[in-house]
């Protein structure tokens, strides 16, 4: 793509059409390339959660977790910045909100990032900064980043499972990194890629139009989906306008909670089962990410009332916390079942992610139908859709906490994953 | 107890038949998008499975059954699916 890409606002929409248009297999190159952005995305929370659930920070490997969550912000920042690259009104209308934002921090520290990252240049400076960034700067730094996070490895070993035998009694292999661990991994990238370009072949991409002022005026702009929950929180009435660097601080305090997380959670035990808080509060952030992200897609440009956020994300940290801690307490009155009774992890976690993205969804979902009967009425659709939305969230929620724990009890691909990155049988 | 041997044999083949078949209509310009997309597919899950049994073999573990049958009949539908794609 960079072969035909011309980063200057003139060009950049006429040459990323050009590679749609006109260069062979161009589209579909362009559709690989998003998707499997997304997917890194996806997959990048994905395990930051499971290590957060199984407690993979703690000692020694405090700062494999703090450079594993610099990797994921560099990830956003790969998508934020490649997002505007198209210049087509929705990748620079939401830019743009993006860079409104950055002004509402302390003026020193945003003109600082304005400086890096916009220049004074206007448009022209702006994109060629998200281009050098996007294809040099950020793809050097992640490679630095997984370098060291790859020594760590090496060093410490991957993290045991949260229960199972002690180490000294599981079998050391001798595993190298070449070719067992290499060809281990290049086996399930061969799996990703496959499923990546077939997706990409069936789901083409089509191309927004192209960005003009005039279309710009014309349209609501609303961040990518891995940005909503932030554009959702920014949204809330009392955040609007002189409370938005208040706004801004609690998203920033949430990615420091998140980078200094070794340094709060400190409690000796990594048991799922012995850490009901931790466990929780992972289960509440979970479903708020994705009520806000979803609630963002509904509703593009709306002021949230403040009492109505607060009825929706409080209702849904609790009605979570509520259901975990029920989970927990049914939990505490049965006895452990031995560690290796279970089989089938894989389906296993295959469930645990399915039920989490429906929970989640099933969250929001009902929260949104009670808001809808509420200010519109108790009309047969609203009625239904709130009936079966509190159905999907009942029958789907315990179930996740069931499988949440099965995956924790699991031996099955778990314990050969840990005893194959076991290498020359280190554990710590 | 699995032919392993006999399995990547195969796998190996199916590779490079599908490698063989895009260069071939790369050459004639007839390839489409959809087309290239399943056919590397192929390649590389017939590369996964490859790797996981030669990996397994060297660790002296048992090599799934379950997993050979489930990658053989992802292939099996992929192959089929170059049928629908233009």
């Amino acid at each position: 793509m960079m072969l035909y890409y011309v980063p200057s606002p003139s060009d950049a929409f006429s040459s990323t059409q050009y590679i749609f248009q006109t260069v062979y297999f161009g589209r579909f190159l362009e559709t690989v390339h998003l998707y499997t952005a997304y997917a890194m995305i996806m997959l990048a929370f994905m395990h930051m959660m499971r290590g957060y659930f199984v407690s993979v920070q703690k000692k020694p490997r405090e700062m494999m977790w703090i450079v594993g969550m610099v990797m994921g912000f560099v990830t956003l920042g790969f998508g934020f910045t490649g997002y505007l690259l198209p210049w087509t009104v929705v990748s620079k209308s939401a830019t743009d909100v993006g860079i409104g934002m950055i002004s509402a921090l302390p003026s020193a520290l945003s003109s600082a990032i304005i400086f890096l990252v916009v220049g004074a240049g206007g448009d022209a400076t702006e994109l060629l900064r998200f281009y050098d960034l996007h294809v040099v700067v950020l793809p050097a730094v992640l490679l630095v980043l997984l370098t060291v996070k790859m020594y760590m490895l090496e060093v410490h070993g991957i993290a045991e499972p949260a229960t199972g035998p002690p180490p000294d009694a599981r079998a050391s292999h001798g595993l190298s990194i070449f070719p067992d661990v290499t060809l281990y991994l290049l086996g399930l990238a061969a799996m990703f890629g496959s499923a990546m370009l077939l997706v990409s072949a069936v789901f083409p991409l089509s191309l927004p139009p192209m960005y003009t002022p005039q279309l710009a005026a014309q349209f609501t702009p609303q961040p990518d989906w891995y940005f909503l929950w932030i554009y959702q929180i920014l949204k809330i009435a009392v955040f609007e306008g002189k409370g938005l660097p208040i706004a801004l601080s609690i998203v920033t305090l949430i990615f420091v909670l998140l980078l200094a997380l070794p340094f709060v959670d400190r409690g000796a035990t990594r048991r799922i089962r012995d850490r009901p808080v931790y466990v929780t509060i992972g289960w509440i952030f979970i479903a708020e990410l994705f009520v806000l992200a979803y609630w963002g897609l509904e509703s593009p440009g709306q002021v949230i009332a403040t009492e109505e956020a607060a009825l929706v994300l409080g209702g849904t940290a609790i009605l979570v916390a509520i259901v975990s801690l029920a989970f927990y307490r049914g939990m505490s009155r049965r006895p452990s079942k031995p560690v290796g009774e279970t089989h089938g992890a894989l389906s296993t976690a295959t469930g645990f992610v399915a039920l989490l993205a429906a929970g989640s969804i099933g969250i929001g979902w009902s929260f949104n139908s009670i808001v809808r009967v509420v200010a519109m009425g108790a009309n047969s659709l609203n009625l239904l859709q709130l009936g079966i939305s509190l159905g999907v969230l009942v029958s789907v929620i315990p179930l996740s906490m069931f499988f949440l724990y099965r995956l924790e009890l699991d031996r099955g691909s778990l314990k050969r994953r840990v005893r194959l990155f076991d290498v020359r049988g280190r554990t710590k | 107890m699995i032919p392993t041997k006999h399995v990547v044999t195969l796998l190996l083949a199916l590779q490079m038949v599908s490698a063989a078949y895009l260069w071939v209509v790369t050459l004639f310009g007839t390839l489409t998008a959809g087309r290239f997309a399943d056919f590397l597919a192929v390649d590389l899950l017939s590369f996964a499975l490859v790797a996981y049994v030669y990996t397994h073999e060297r660790w002296g573990e048992t090599v799934d059954r379950v997993w050979i049958l489930t990658g053989s009949a992802g292939l099996i539908i992929l192959l089929l699916a170059s049928l629908y794609f233009p």
